[in-house]
């Protein structure tokens, strides 16, 4: 009885031996493993074996399926590797495009700073385009005849209704409905009467930041745009604040950022200063802060702009403004 | 603002190198935009010696010269006269390079080798014309490099950004005051010892009668009589060219001068010109015109402060001199102003006539009404040492109230809990005292030139840029408040776009100000329009979000870029409201045109069409869970084509608008290809949907499909053929789709085939053949009735 698994064995490995295709494959299978194949059947003759080789020979029966089967398998394998190889499509050819969309850069980037100071624990706020003279000037301690009213050339639609030449009166309009603590910022677009060229368009986004609370200063002014800059550009960035004039705030401060493309050695980009001017900053003026109806002499605060379109210009080194809004889908699908 | 070093250094002495001083400037809130040297630089340039001069053989007017660098003799062409035996001269060997890259190589000059050149001023950049080359006065060692040697003096110019709070920074004193800061040195303030001539008296020539008090709180004036006109000395003159003006005649170079020196304007008259020997300061009249000394006649605004004499206007106080009473060169007479005019109204007038001026930057910004006096005597001083002056004794001087200079509480703490820092009384005293502020018990009075010192916040700032910004203490942002909200705006249109972003878009982003015509074409009338625009191609603000995206359709079109699906959210401008702001509302726009997907060997496509923009935005609906909208016809827009165009309505507000842009609408914006779009309001859509919603649990049971096929009449819509099965199938139903819809073939004339599909599906038990064959029997019987049709096999 034991001479038939034998011979069974011998005949599986005489055939496998020829197969040359994965459908001879198949075959082989069924006529060894398949339900009425060689080795079920042989299983079929166990209550004809004799008792005293009837363990040996279930035994060794199992051990042949177990080798049929593994043999089997391995042939497969190798059918398969080859299919891959020998594949008659031509795989060079490109792919069906399914296109692909995606979010403006400068968006994006606005997405990235507001993602940066939503997980400091700000405020999200929104204002209009079309301000007041009020919010956008008068309230942030620039009257009529200030002079720095010529630092930011304003669009007028009437006398008194501006577009907004910065996001700071969202600060007010915030400062009016709520009480401090406030940590806000305020993300949008604003405007400016500048002719478009490389550097300038008539229409730009700022974030403004607002910090009110007891005791807020100058110093946790510095940690916040460090943080930002970290956060944004990498913890090697450094930052410097050099004394600057805004009406709303005092002490006022420009901040600059080292440059992120030499890392502060001097390069084409910062004029070989080492330095990218960001944006200005300072301490809340008690004017500003009683405009908007707060107690300047319990509360303190901070406040910061930032322009995303240059931010963006130096996250990916574009060098003309006009890019963002040209649409050009050459430049877009870039990104 | 620009200063030169060297110039600086006559009002105060300080070591640090050029590159330094504007560090520490800048660090003190003195932007130097330009530091660059005052000789622009060359090389190869030494001390030469000329040993020999000789006839060009063959020129008249050329001389061959052996000049020696003291080491050895080069023969050199040279073409000027002025060329002589024993002179020492600037030598440019072989290989120099002259200021603006002009480089110096061995040359044959008609037929005679020359190895270098004998420069003039002019060609080393330390003029802008010269006669002749440069013969040194004193003799010089040959061979000394000459940039070098002309540098050991070497000056440098500075051009700052002065921000407007600081005028008194507009000069050379209140730079050398910040100077004072930072080294602790003192002014040396400049010289006006006068010698005037006691013979006569100013009460002679001049009286002077304010009768603008507010807007001339002070003027005072000097006369100098018997002066000669003649080109400023040559020092002065240098100086005023390095920073930017141009020499013109010793009387008005000497007003500039010191107008650098002190920041403090003056104006010098011509004595003769002003009639009956008076000065009259009054507020102008409505449409008075008055011709400045530019030769322009200016319409003056009114409240606009005049100098008179007697008879007549002789300047716009302030701002800019008479064309009448102007210095000339009959001149002998001087009479000289120094005034204190009123910010505002300078302010005022100069904006309105548009005309700024190197006075009127000083005076709208705040000049020092206390320096008056000061600024007169040494412009008196320098026109009596360098003009030929004799000063008449005596200023006239009108000064009816004296202002004390401004005091203001001095709270150390407060200016440590502003900066974060703990520094001493003591240390606080001595940085604002080095300032020239007067540090008592509980005041500092603040010295009138510096107009921007109002409060303690103020005097926080002196003292924190006296430290530097940069060593003020940094506190780590270590305190996160978890509790402030995102704003439900940005939430929303963050939702908005990420939406539309998920259906594969690419996101545009467009222009906020459009021109007119092209904001009619999208709305018809209302629009917000800019009173001062850049351009007429920016005079009105978006009331759609559409005629930007078209000009990007346009942008890609002309330049070979003819599938183009885009989309914006942003606000746009719609309607003025009384006594409001306008509304500007935030607005989604989608646009789309060309090819339905990109082609490619295998992928063939068709031009996109209806169905393709509708698609999009039913698709975004979905993603938004819009229910309750209906699509209308709609006709009336005024840019989409009357046939293929939907309103989108909920309640039966408009929310939106999705169809054809209309042809004569794609010409005016260069586009000769069908192009589709839809646009909604968000504001309204906002109020409409849930931002918060629970899901629809799915049924785990399979659902059974049937089909049905009508012939109907073509006019019926298959809107409302869907909306009939799916109000009339019951809960069952779980889908409803057309599969099909043709026409022609072998219908009926007028006829159209419409096929429907629909899955029914319960959520908790499989549903049996026949159940399903009943409703849809049912529904089949009730859509023939409804709608005239007939079920097709």
């Amino acid at each position: 009885m034991l001479q038939k698994i034998d011979a069974i064995k011998k005949h599986f490995e005489a055939e496998i031996n020829n197969i040359n295709e994965p459908s001879g494959l198949e075959e082989l299978r069924i006529k060894f493993l398949g339900r009425k194949g060689m080795i079920s059947n042989t299983f079929s003759m166990l209550s004809e074996v004799p008792a005293e080789i009837k363990p040996l020979f279930g035994q060794r029966l199992n051990q042949l399926k177990k080798t049929v089967e593994h043999k089997i398998k391995e042939a497969a394998s190798k059918f398969e590797q080859k299919s891959r190889t020998e594949s008659r499509l031509d795989l060079t050819l490109p792919g069906r495009s399914p296109g692909y969309g995606g979010r403006h850069p400068l968006l994006a980037v606005a997405d990235e700073i507001k993602d940066i100071f939503s997980s400091l624990g700000f405020s999200i706020e929104d204002g209009p385009e079309i301000e007041t003279d009020f919010y956008n000037f008068e309230a942030l301690n620039i009257p009529k005849s200030h002079p720095a009213r010529d630092m930011q050339d304003t669009l007028y639609i009437t006398e008194d209704i501006v577009l907004r030449t910065h996001t700071s009166p969202v600060q007010i309009r915030v400062m009016e409905k709520q009480k401090p603590p406030i940590r806000m910022i305020a993300p949008g677009r604003v405007y400016r009467r500048d002719t478009p060229d490389a550097s300038h368009s008539p229409f730009f986004h700022q974030v403004e930041g607002l910090v009110v609370g007891e005791d807020v200063s100058f110093a946790d002014l510095k940690g916040i745009i460090n943080a930002f800059a970290h956060r944004m550009f990498g913890s090697d960035i450094q930052v410097r604040f050099r004394p600057s004039f805004f009406p709303f705030t005092e002490p006022s401060a420009e901040y600059d950022f080292s440059c992120v493309f030499c890392h502060g050695k001097g390069c084409n980009v910062c004029k070989g200063t080492g330095w990218m001017e960001i944006s200005g900053a300072g301490m809340v003026h008690p004017n500003v802060f009683e405009a908007a109806g707060i107690d300047s002499e319990k509360y303190t605060g901070y406040a910061f702009g930032m322009g995303i379109d240059r931010i963006a210009m130096l996250k990916y080194n574009i060098n003309d403004i006009r890019l963002f809004f040209e649409n050009d889908l050459r430049f877009l699908n870039q990104f | 603002m620009k200063i030169t070093y060297n110039w600086l250094k006559d009002y105060i002495d300080f070591d640090e190198t050029p590159q330094e001083l504007a560090d520490k400037l800048t660090a003190a809130g003195f932007e130097v935009e330009e530091l660059y040297p005052l000789v622009k630089s060359f090389s190869g340039v030494v001390t030469g010696f000329v040993e020999k001069v000789e006839k060009h053989p063959n020129a008249d007017k050329l001389s061959v010269c052996k000049v020696s660098d003291g080491t050895e003799s080069f023969q050199v062409i040279c073409g000027a006269a002025n060329v002589a035996e024993g002179q020492t001269v600037p030598f440019a060997q072989t290989g120099a390079v002259l200021p603006g890259g002009f480089k110096i190589k061995k040359a044959k000059i008609r037929g005679v080798e020359s190895f270098g050149m004998i420069c003039s001023k002019e060609e080393l950049g330390l003029e802008a014309k010269s006669e002749g080359i440069w013969a040194l006065e004193t003799a010089e060692k040959p061979g000394l490099d000459f940039y070098q040697l002309l540098n050991s003096n070497a000056d440098y110019v500075y051009d700052f950004f002065i921000t407007p709070n600081r005028p008194d920074c507009l000069s050379m004193i209140g730079i050398a005051r910040e100077v004072a800061a930072f080294t602790g040195n003192s002014i040396k303030y400049p010289k006006q010892s006068l010698c005037e001539d006691s013979t006569q008296n100013i009460s002679d020539f001049i009286s002077i009668h304010i009768h603008d008090e507010e807007g001339c709180p002070r003027y005072a004036a000097r006369v100098i009589k018997n002066v000669t006109l003649s080109e400023s000395p040559e020092w002065m003159q240098r100086r005023l060219s390095a920073v930017g003006i141009r020499p013109i005649n010793n009387i008005v170079d000497i007003t500039n001068y010191v107008l650098m020196e002190t920041g403090h304007p003056l104006h010098a008259f011509d004595l003769s010109e002003i009639r009956g020997s008076e000065i009259h300061v009054r507020s102008s009249e409505p449409n008075e015109k008055f011709t400045t000394l530019d030769n322009k006649e200016r319409q003056l605004p009114e409240n606009t402060v005049l100098i008179c004499d007697s008879e007549r206007a002789v300047a716009i106080g302030g701002i800019m001199g008479g064309l009448n009473s102007e210095v000339s060169a009959k001149t002998k007479d001087i009479l000289l102003e120094s005034a204190y005019f009123a910010p505002v109204r300078i302010a005022r007038s100069g904006k309105k006539m548009g005309l700024s001026s190197e006075a009127s930057q000083r005076f709208e910004r705040g000049a020092d009404r206390n320096a008056v006096p000061d600024a007169l005597n040494r412009a008196a001083y320098l026109m009596e040492k360098f003009a030929g002056g004799v000063v008449v004794s005596g200023i006239a001087d009108v000064y009816p109230q004296t202002i004390e200079p401004y005091k203001v509480v001095f709270q150390p703490d407060k200016i440590n809990r502003l900066l974060g820092t703990d520094y001493s009384r003591d240390f606080i005293t001595d940085k604002l005292q080095r300032l020239q502020l007067d540090v008592s018990e509980n005041t500092v009075t603040v010295p009138t030139f510096r107009v921007d010192i109002k409060k303690g916040v103020d005097l926080a700032e002196e003292v924190g840029r006296t430290v530097n910004y940069t060593h003020l203490p940094v506190k780590e942002f270590t305190d996160i408040h978890y509790d402030m909200p995102v704003s439900s705006v940005e939430k929303k249109l963050r939702y908005f776009t990420r939406n539309m972003l998920e259906l594969n878009l690419r996101e545009a982003f467009t222009a906020s100000m459009i021109k007119k015509s092209e904001a009619e074409l999208f709305q018809n009338g209302g629009h917000i329009t800019i009173l001062n625009p850049i351009s007429d191609d920016m005079t009105t603000m978006r009331p759609s979000l559409l005629p930007g995206l078209l000009k990007a359709v346009n942008y890609n079109i002309n330049r070979n870029m003819n599938d183009v699906r885009l989309f914006e959210s942003g606000r746009i401008f719609t309607h003025y409201r009384p006594g409001q702001l306008p509304d500007q509302p935030y607005s989604l726009a989608m646009v789309l045109t060309g090819k339905r997907w990109q082609e490619g060997w295998n992928a063939k496509a068709d031009m996109v069409d209806f169905y393709d923009i509708k698609g999009y935005l039913e698709s975004f609906l979905a993603k938004i869970a819009l229910d309750n909208f209906q699509f209308i016809l709609y006709d009336k827009s005024s840019y989409l084509c009357d046939k293929e165009a939907l309103s989108l309505e909920v309640k039966n507000q408009q929310i939106g608008v999705c169809g054809k842009i209309a042809a004569d609408i794609c010409t005016r914006f260069g586009i000769d290809q069908p192009v589709y779009a839809f646009e909604l309001n968000l504001d309204l859509i906002s109020d409409v949907i849930h931002f918060e919603r629970h899901y629809k649990p799915v049924s785990r049971y399979p659902y059974s499909e049937r089909d049905m096929a009508f012939i109907l009449d073509d006019s019926i819509a298959a809107d409302s053929v869907l909306s009939f099965i799916r109000k009339n199938a019951g809960k069952l139903l779980h889908d409803l789709q057309v599969f099909d819809v043709f026409r022609g073939g072998n219908l009926p004339e007028g006829k159209k085939s419409a096929a429907f599909r629909l899955r029914f599906q319960a959520p908790d038990r499989t549903l049996g053949d026949k159940e399903v064959d009943k409703i849809f029997r049912r529904l089949i019987q009730m859509v023939e009735k409804q709608f005239d049709a007939s079920l097709r096999n």
